[in-house]
């Protein structure tokens, strides 16, 4: 009788553990990877078809993926690590975890998308996502959405919550916050991630997101969401996302081999299928490219170093915590 | 054969081996965390300063008067709701009764964020309310109100089912012979069947409490929004923000666990020195009063709170789920079955997530339930020294966010030292899921205990049973029903539990909860709907056969 009840728990663990036991091949490379998970998928798979060699993955936002490798640092499991704020790329190099690479396949990204030893995968930028059923006249700049036609009609990510929502505030703080101040006079409101800030817009609850991930919008748009995005005219911000070899993986040349592939022309297409800016500029995107947009240059030590200080300039604007 | 003695020690070996591995070893590397702060690098240097830092946080004191505020005001508002419709349900012959109860076990199927999500799709400005009905009340949503309401919507079956189920138990025959004896009615009920059916009241109460300060989902969807913060919101910003500040979600957790360990002190408390016996070698009388005139009545409250609690967010997730573009709002050319052909087509994964789920829920379900019903057979029916310990390191978990049972667990078992460990695999899901639910198996069994008369068990024992068959053949089958409905809850949880399983999910695996997860957060709330009614579907299912299984085992028994 006993022996029955105790054997229920470990029959129990068995099939779980059975349920997707990942496979320990000598090449095996692991990916964590922020951002778009059907692209992340389609490089892992494209790369196994190319190399053979597997890639396990493991996908989140930033801020979780940044939490894991945080808890697993007496034995970090990670080799490839790809990220969707800049911010990573320069605190890791900082830290000594990152290993140098420059790969054949870089030759015609910018400089100014690659260090010694990080490089984009591709590009998205920030901007007014706007729905043109709103019944609001269409926005240029984002000091439009200050204005009486958007009074509590807009939204805005938290830049707490994300990198490139944080150095948006941080090239719009101009004297002392004040367009965030006019805008919250205007009743916007500032709350949870990307993807929050878009739905209210989506079922016309809010007219516009200020600081909206152009790929989401311009994929929603793509399936016939009532959206537009729209680049502001004084100018935006990017948000390159870096991809970084840690310092401790035991598969360096498979590490390597995949950041050569999402390269690739292969890659960088699949790069530019979820609607991001290809980090190469040889490669044809359906979307405004780099060259298209008027770029706020940001100093992003600068910037970085004062993050509390404008976090909380911001939340003083902003009537936040 | 194995001698009656050796075979309890095993028996009570293995109870404290399980919760050991499943809650004390987590918990331990969280504490080591918030006293050590370079713990997760293998260094001890700089003890205390995070605790330190994070209790003399001018915030700390509100952020702690915020989450209790919004638990006590969830619990009066569930047990306001729950109690009266749980009370007529098991006193009275409600007219549709089996289908009331399949209702209200829905909300427990319905994903706390889920459910926060489709809130906002219907009441915010131009929402499904307003495009039916021409209103909308986003001002009440976006505010503490609509936090606690929502909550409460969310969580009140569990009190709703633990009062049917105790009231139920004990039937009308105490309180008929009270009547004969002179009492009123009312009076028959508040002086015998309230305090008889105290203990499972009490245990449900204090459940939702800890479900209410330890939920992350609606504070943050609606919160946020009311500039309303509570503990759970400000630990996950640690854990999420760069740079990430463990120890400081550790230190804030420990303040979770301390408000969790005084309710519990509470429950002993309000429970000590009396006897609940209810149980005894007679069958209860499960005869129901007639409702009479009140028929209609109860009939309408009982819609009203079902309407509230279940079918306006499932219609809100239906309808978004069937949507082909939200702006497109519900128009008949708008609606399709798009999102749930993309699933049956296995886009990224849908169905993989689904198997993956369920048979965690299930297994989560079997190993808390084996785990919860020993550990609660041994702190209520023995004398065994520590056994306090053991019942507080069973609540402990209900109080800590899965966020920070997760990090406890990847720095437990990632350990380079173990020679084997589960971190990576599909079992350090199984594990998490086991420690954060462990304490509703625990509760329902802790107070089924408590009801079954001692002397059925000293029958057992003088006709010579052993413990464990006393145990096994007199207690386990007393306490099924229990023990089966605090099963069905863990297996609901566990096969959506989001928070845990975002940390902690090993490569290349998705689970239902992630799988959503990720479809909200590339913009495509439709397809992450059409998971969401496909999982709610699929899980009240399963229960409702499960719940018929184990009602026909019980009659044939």
């Amino acid at each position: 009788m006993r022996r029955a009840f105790l054997a229920k728990g470990l029959i129990v663990g068995a099939i779980t553990l059975g349920l997707a036991t990942a496979a320990t091949a000598q090449e095996k490379i692991t990916v964590y990877s922020a951002g778009p998970a059907n692209l992340i998928e389609t490089l892992a798979k494209g790369f196994t078809a190319k190399t053979k060699i597997p890639v396990s993955v493991f996908q989140g936002t930033t801020g979780k993926v940044m939490a894991r490798i945080e808890a697993e640092a007496s034995n970090p499991v990670v080799d490839v690590l790809i990220s969707a704020s800049w911010d990573t790329a320069t605190d890791f190099s900082k830290r000594g975890w990152l290993l140098p690479y420059t790969s054949p396949n870089a030759a015609k990204v910018p400089d100014f998308l690659k260090t010694k030893d990080a490089v984009a995968q591709g590009v998205s930028a920030l901007a007014i996502a706007w729905n043109p059923k709103s019944g609001t006249p269409r926005p240029t700049d984002w000091a439009d959405l200050a204005k009486p036609p958007f009074k509590d009609l807009v939204t805005m990510p938290d830049p707490a919550e994300s990198g490139a929502t944080f150095e948006l505030v941080a090239a719009l703080q101009g004297e002392n916050f004040q367009l965030f101040k006019n805008l919250n006079a205007n009743g916007m409101v500032v709350a949870g991630a990307n993807a929050a800030a878009l739905t209210p817009v989506l079922q016309g609850a809010k007219a516009a997101v200020f600081g909206a991930v152009d790929y989401i919008s311009l994929g929603g748009a793509a399936k016939g969401e009532s959206i537009e995005v729209i680049f502001p005219t004084s100018g935006t911000v990017i948000a390159p996302r870096p991809m970084l070899i840690l310092n401790w993986s035991k598969q360096p040349d498979s590490a390597k081999a995949f950041i050569d592939y999402v390269l690739s022309d292969e890659g960088q297409a699949a790069v530019a299928k979820v609607y991001l800016m290809p980090a190469r500029t040889d490669v044809k995107a359906d979307r405004p490219l780099i060259g298209d947009l008027k770029i706020i240059s940001v100093d992003t030590d600068k910037v970085y170093a004062a993050r509390k200080e404008i976090l909380s300039g911001f939340n003083a604007a902003t009537g936040g915590k | 054969m194995i001698s009656g003695g050796r075979a309890d020690q095993g028996f009570v070996l293995t109870t404290v081996a399980g919760l050991l591995v499943v809650v004390a070893l987590p918990l331990a590397f969280v504490l080591l965390q918030a006293i050590f702060p370079n713990f997760g690098s293998g260094s001890l240097a700089a003890p205390f300063s995070a605790l330190v830092e994070a209790f003399s946080d001018s915030k700390l004191l509100g952020l702690t008067l915020n989450t209790i505020t919004l638990g006590v005001v969830v619990v009066a508002l569930s047990s306001l709701i729950a109690i009266p419709l749980g009370v007529i349900r098991a006193l009275f012959r409600v007219p549709l009764a089996s289908l009331w109860d399949v209702l209200l076990l829905v909300p427990f199927m319905i994903p706390p964020y889920i459910a926060a999500l489709a809130w906002i799709m219907t009441l915010q400005p131009r929402g499904y309310l307003f495009q039916i009905a021409g209103f909308d009340l986003g001002k009440l949503l976006f505010s503490f109100w609509g936090v606690a309401i929502v909550m409460t919507l969310n969580v009140f079956p569990a009190i709703y089912f633990a009062v049917s189920r105790t009231v139920g138990a004990i039937g009308n025959r105490l309180t008929d012979a009270a009547r004969v004896a002179g009492a009123t009615p009312w009076r028959a009920f508040l002086r015998v069947t309230l305090p008889l059916s105290a203990p499972g009241i009490v245990a449900s109460l204090l459940i939702v409490f800890a479900m209410t300060i330890e939920e992350y989902g609606t504070p943050a969807a609606l919160g946020a929004r009311a500039g309303f913060d509570v503990l759970v919101t400000a630990i996950d910003t640690r854990v999420s923000d760069w740079p990430i500040d463990l120890s400081g979600a550790s230190a804030l957790s420990l303040v979770l666990v301390a408000l969790s360990l005084s309710a519990f002190g509470l429950q002993l408390w309000l429970l000590s020195s009396r006897s609940y016996e209810t149980v005894g070698g007679r069958s209860a009388d499960t005869t129901r009063h007639a409702l009479g005139a009140w028929t209609l009545p109860v009939i309408l409250l009982f819609a009203v709170v079902t309407l509230l609690s279940t079918i306006a967010p499932l219609f809100a997730i239906l309808a978004t789920a069937f949507s082909r573009t939200i702006s497109g709002g519900l128009a008949l050319s708008n609606l399709g079955v798009d999102n749930f052909l993309a699933m049956a087509e296995g886009a990224s994964g849908g169905v993989e997530a689904l198997r993956n789920s369920l048979l965690l829920g299930l297994a989560t379900a079997l190993a808390t339930g084996v785990l919860g019903a020993t550990s609660a057979y041994f702190v209520v029916r023995t004398k065994l020294k520590g056994r306090q310990v053991l019942d507080a390191l069973t609540v402990l978990p209900n109080a800590i966010p899965g966020v920070v049972v997760a990090v406890g667990l990847i720095l437990a078992w990632n350990q380079p030292w173990w020679p084997a460990s589960p971190y990576n695999t599909p079992l350090i899901l199984l594990l998490a899921y086991c420690c954060i639910l462990l304490p509703y198996p625990v509760r329902y069994a802790n107070a089924a205990f408590r009801q079954v008369g001692e002397s059925l068990e000293m029958a057992a024992r003088v006709s010579g049973a052993k413990p464990i068959v006393t145990f096994t053949r007199v207690l386990l089958p007393l306490i099924a029903p229990s023990l089966i409905a605090a099963m069905l809850i863990v297996f609901a949880i566990a096969s959506r539990e989001l928070v845990a399983s975002l940390l902690l999910a090993p490569v290349g695996m998705q689970t239902i909860a992630t799988f959503i997860w990720r479809q909200f957060d590339q913009g495509s709330v439709q397809l992450g709907m059409a998971m969401s009614a496909v999982t709610i579907g699929v899980t009240t299912l399963i229960s409702l056969a499960f719940a018929l299984l184990s009602r026909k085992v019980d009659r044939t028994a």
